[in-house]
């Protein structure tokens, strides 16, 4: 038997060297007709806040998508204030005069060719971030930045992180909300599903979080999970009206940035 | 006598009738009584026993027995071995046969009732463990029973499997009607059915999670394994709670004669079996294990985060029969098993299933069988977190069952099966404990106490013609203790009421009918039809391509209606050339109702509300299925071809137009052939065919946030590319004395590295920043195994 263990090895190595390839492939996956994007947030930080507003394009065309110009955009909040967005440049649309306050409720109307589109979202108040830290992944010896917060007791809570590294912001959609642990101390560790980006000794770590309402909560905690193992992938659930893709999004934002050791 | 203990017999299933079984039984009774007085009107003697192997006292399940003076009579052997005969009083030859083995007549003189037992030997052949052996030479032909496959062990032996584990959940997915839910699985589907509407028993106990190392290989330790049958949802009235299929698999009981140890190395596990009589040709036991070794490899690498890991997977069979007199026997039977997996001290998770069976069989005359058994059943996952937080999640699902099953056999053209079920379901959906910070809350147990009922009769009106019909009760109630909440469209808790412990919330009645007749027009062919109705009251909520181990069951109850299948399938069965050659054509129908999909981005874990993210709908699924078969010869195999659809409907998916299940195979192609090249080596060779899964591809793409977003259609508008793979092995009997053999067999999975996608994922692309790209993963190309076996 002691002679079989080297060759059992070797075909194990073997085997797994063979197994597991990947390789880009052509697929028909036919036209869909362009869909209305909008992307609208709101911070309880000085404007001008940002509305875009674009369209989708085809599997296989390129990357540029047609920015959509000439919409009515207003944002409205429940203390009396309205602000007609003006349009910067093709597709972005920027307040005037806007100011995102905690508490307040406020309320996106735009109209494109005859369509309405409208979504509303609750600005809660802010939640400092504690700490940064840093974990250790399970394998190899990548390390993830995590960060320590205090959960407010008694309502619910939403959380979106944003996260840096040396200024390039980074993609991975990150959101929790307090469920689990409401009042508690949440610890949230941000584990890349892309592993490309290394964090080295030196690296400056900026993490923004966000605190937000449960509407944009479920957009990106449904849009964080596309792609994955799911057996039925689906769009996120936007919180726009008349099927609209993208969000709507009034939070109040802290951050803290930190240098990995 | 007799009559007394029948009417005895009939007055318990009365008793049960007066206790809620209504009115459909009350027929059933009264039309029984008809029957089975009209043939104690004659005076009849009846011949009774066990068919047995002569080697190993192994009980030969499905073995018959015939009439030389009577063409027409014959018995089957059950599942205990035991057959009972019916005769008019005279001088007899009866035969008990058996394919593989020699038969065996007996001169018998009847002028009262006997006991007859068999001991069959097997054929002598060099490579007997070769030879695709079927039952009964016609068993196809004859037999009422349509939409069933049958496997003996033996026919798994020299098929090629991925990494040489020889696995019956992956060779019943070769055969019609059975469809494996992705590369590598040991997970199936039958008949465009859900993965979790199949019922897998193993020795009567519900086995909830059938697969290890995520589904790339059963539980089923094939050593310990006796006998497999797989209906396809045309199952007899005692099997119930489950829609498409049930898959019966029976533990072997162990050599009664003499001691023996075999046993096998393979490339991922090793297998060692022992077995021997407790008391010689009285009771007998057996023990069968298996673990895989993957992780004593990473223990060698240098990493330090590998070579703490671990990732292994065993199981241990035992079973042990003792008779205790002509009347009695017991069977005590037990599977435990463990997949664990984990990093360090960082992350750990293991699951398993375990199962325990007593069963007590009881002789209540020569012709009244009975058994009687008590059933646990569990299965349990275990989650450790300790990464900056400690965390522990438990989850389970557990049976405790009383199983009631009488077989009466009035006469040779009528048997009575009828008995009882009564399971209790606990269900543990999520134990939390965590440590400090941590405020998880464990979710609320959920109780269940599901009861069966059945009567069925099969009945030969002639040679001919023959109907199998019968009826199962079933009864699933919901009980309390627990916090039962009620919700509107949109998910939120609309309502919610709290049940003290005990208190039924929910209980559904079902009834399912069930019927099968027969017609054999000559002695090479015959057709059949059936209808059946199944009900489901324990559903799995999955979400993912593949099956996990934390995929949740859960019961009926106010939110969640039983699962309700009705089928009805003609088939035409044709043998030829002294039934060397098989083949049947199967077409079949079934309409289902109730069935479960998921709100989009339904969070279906450690959810309390994880009823308000389903959706309900129906499906509807249709198909011809058609099987070859060479038995026997130096050359054998099978070709299998089944043509289907299976669709499904829900109001808020697709616009509520009907849309393919994921499931949904155009065409599925098996081919397997076997050939004995000398008395030493055998080769064999399998290739499959099938359409690619029903899939959800992105058609379009947006922008967020600087984020290439994908835009979905409709669920399931594409396809996975078709897959088909060929496998090849060998075997080579090294050594063969009669007290010693030992073999190898080699094999290739993928022989031709057909790159068959596990998984299709978008992305921005790589190369090309300004493009977005499919990549398709391959797991298995030209994978090799070996294996060494040895018995003694």
């Amino acid at each position: 038997m002691r002679r079989c263990i080297p060759i059992l090895v070797i075909l194990i190595v073997l085997s797994s060297f063979l197994s597991s390839c990947k390789k880009v492939i052509q697929l028909d996956l036919g036209t869909s007709s362009p869909h209305i994007v909008i992307q609208g947030d709101i911070y309880d930080h000085q404007g001008p806040y940002i509305v875009q507003i674009s369209k989708s394009v085809n599997f296989y065309d390129s990357n540029t998508y047609p920015a959509v110009s000439g919409a009515s955009v207003n944002i409205s909040d429940n203390a009396g204030n309205s602000d007609h967005l003006k349009e910067a440049s093709p597709g972005i649309y920027i307040t005037s005069a806007l100011q995102g306050v905690p508490g307040r409720t406020y309320t996106l109307i735009v109209k494109i060719d005859g369509q309405t589109y409208t979504a509303s979202s609750t600005m809660p108040d802010p939640v400092e971030i504690a700490s940064i830290y840093y974990q250790k992944s399970l394998f190899g010896n990548t390390i993830f930045p995590a960060i320590s917060f205090k959960d407010p007791a008694n309502i619910n809570n939403y959380y979106r992180l944003i996260y840096y590294i040396n200024n390039n912001r980074q993609n991975d959609i990150n959101v929790t909300d307090d469920k689990l642990n409401a009042g508690q101390i949440i610890n949230y560790v941000i584990r890349p599903l892309d592993t490309d980006n290394k964090l080295i000794a030196g690296d400056v770590v900026t993490i923004y979080l966000e605190s937000t309402d449960k509407g944009v909560y479920e957009y990106f905690r449904t849009a964080g999970r596309e792609g994955g193992q799911s057996a039925s992938p689906a769009n996120p659930t936007s919180n726009i009206s008349n099927g609209s893709l993208g969000y709507f999004n009034a939070c109040s934002v802290r951050t803290l940035s930190a240098m990995v050791p | 006598m007799k009559c007394r203990k029948l009417l005895k017999g009939l007055r318990f299933t009365s008793n049960i009738g007066n206790r809620g079984m209504g009115k459909k039984i009350g027929i059933f009774a009264v039309l029984f009584v008809g029957v089975v007085a009209s043939l104690f009107s004659q005076s009849r003697l009846t011949i009774s026993g066990y068919i047995k192997d002569a080697r190993t006292g192994e009980d030969l399940i499905g073995a018959t027995v015939s009439v030389k003076e009577l063409p027409s009579k014959g018995a089957e052997a059950n599942s205990y071995g035991f057959f009972s005969l019916t005769l008019p009083s005279g001088n007899y030859e009866i035969t008990a046969q058996y394919a593989g083995y020699k038969s065996q007549t007996q001169q018998i003189k009847l002028s009262k009732s006997l006991k007859v037992n068999f001991s069959l030997s097997e054929q002598s052949k060099e490579l007997d463990e070769v030879v695709v052996y079927g039952r009964r030479k016609d068993e196809n032909i004859t037999k009422t029973q349509m939409g069933i496959q049958k496997l003996d062990t033996r026919d798994i032996k020299s098929i090629p499997v991925l990494f040489g584990e020889k696995d019956v959940l992956k060779t019943i997915q070769l055969l019609p009607g059975i469809q494996p839910v992705g590369e590598g699985s040991s997970g199936f589907t039958v008949r465009g059915g859900a993965a979790d509407q199949n019922l897998i028993l193993l020795d009567e106990a519900t086995v909830y999670n059938a697969s290890h190392l995520m589904g790339f290989f059963s539980v089923f330790n094939s050593d310990a394994i006796k006998d497999i049958s797989v209906y396809k949802g045309n199952e007899p009235a005692e099997y119930g709670g489950r829609l498409s299929s049930v898959l019966d698999i029976k533990m072997n009981d162990g050599n009664d004669k003499k001691f023996g140890v075999s046993g096998g190395i393979g490339l991922i596990s090793s297998r060692l079996l022992v077995e021997g009589p407790l008391v010689k040709d009285k009771g007998s036991f057996i023990i069968s294990a298996r673990r895989t070794y993957a992780d004593l490899f990473l223990k060698l690498s240098h990493d330090t985060s590998l070579n703490k890991s671990r990732l292994y997977f065993y199981d241990l069979n035992a079973k042990a029969n003792y008779k205790i007199d002509d009347k009695n026997r017991i069977y005590l039977s037990g599977y435990f098993g463990k997949d664990v997996l984990g990093f360090g001290n960082t992350f750990g998770i293991n699951w398993g299933n375990s199962t325990a069976t007593l069963r007590w069989n009881h002789l209540f005359s020569d012709r009244m069988f009975s058994n009687t058994s008590l059933i646990f059943s569990n299965y349990d996952y275990k989650i450790n977190i300790n990464s900056g937080v400690s965390l522990n999640i438990i989850s389970r699902i557990q049976d405790f069952s009383l199983k009631e099953d009488f077989q009466f056999f009035a006469s040779t053209r009528s048997t009575l099966k009828f008995g009882f079920n009564s399971v209790y379901h606990q269900i543990i959906p999520g134990v939390i404990t965590a440590g400090k910070n941590v405020s998880l809350k464990s979710l609320t147990n959920k109780y269940a106490w599901e009861n069966g009922l059945y009567l069925s009769h099969l009945y030969s009106f002639s040679d001919r013609f023959s109907v199998e019909y019968g009826t199962r009760l079933s009864v699933f109630s919901l009980i309390g203790p627990g916090i039962f909440y009620a919700y509107d469209l949109s998910g939120n808790i609309a309502d919610s009421l709290n049940y003290r412990s005990g208190k039924f919330v929910k209980t559904y009645l079902n009834i399912e009918p069930r019927a099968t007749f027969k017609y054999v027009i000559n002695r090479q062919n015959s057709i059949k039809a059936a209808y059946a109705r199944n009900t489901q009251n324990l559903h799995l909520l999955s979400n993912s391509t593949s099956g996990n181990p934390t995929d949740l069951w859960i019961p009926s109850s106010n939110n969640v209606k039983p699962e309700i299948s009705d089928q009805v399938s003609l088939g035409y069965y044709h043998n030829f050339n002294d039934n060397k050659y098989e083949f049947s054509g199967e077409i079949y129908y079934k309409d289902l109702q109730n069935q479960i999909d998921y709100k989009n981005g339904a969070e279906l874990n450690l959810n309390e509300n994880v009823e308000s993210q389903i959706l309900f709908g129906k499906g509807r699924a249709y198909g011809l299925e058609m099987f070859f078969k060479k038995r026997f010869g130096k050359f054998n195999g099978w070709i299998s071809y089944t043509l289907s659809r299976s669709e499904r409907e829900f109001s808020q998916i697709n616009s509520g137009s009907w849309f393919p299940a994921t499931h949904d195979r155009t065409h599925d192609i098996a081919v397997v052939g076997i050939y004995e090249l000398s008395k030493r080596w055998t080769l064999s060779a399998t290739w499959v065919y099938y359409t690619g899964n029903a899939v959800t591809f992105p058609n379009g793409k947006y922008e967020i946030d600087g984020k290439t977003m994908f835009y979905y259609g409709d669920r399931n508008a594409n396809r996975m590319p078709a897959y088909h793979r060929l496998d090849v092995g060998a075997t080579w009997i090294r050594k063969k004395t009669a007290t010693f053999e030992s073999s190898w067999t080699f094999s290739i999975y993928n022989a031709y590295g057909h790159d068959n996608p596990y998984s299709i994922t978008f992305q921005d692309s790589k190369t090309d920043p300004t493009k977005t790209e499919a990549v398709q993963t391959t797991l298995f190309k030209f994978v090799p195994s070996f294996t060494y076996n040895f018995k003694f």
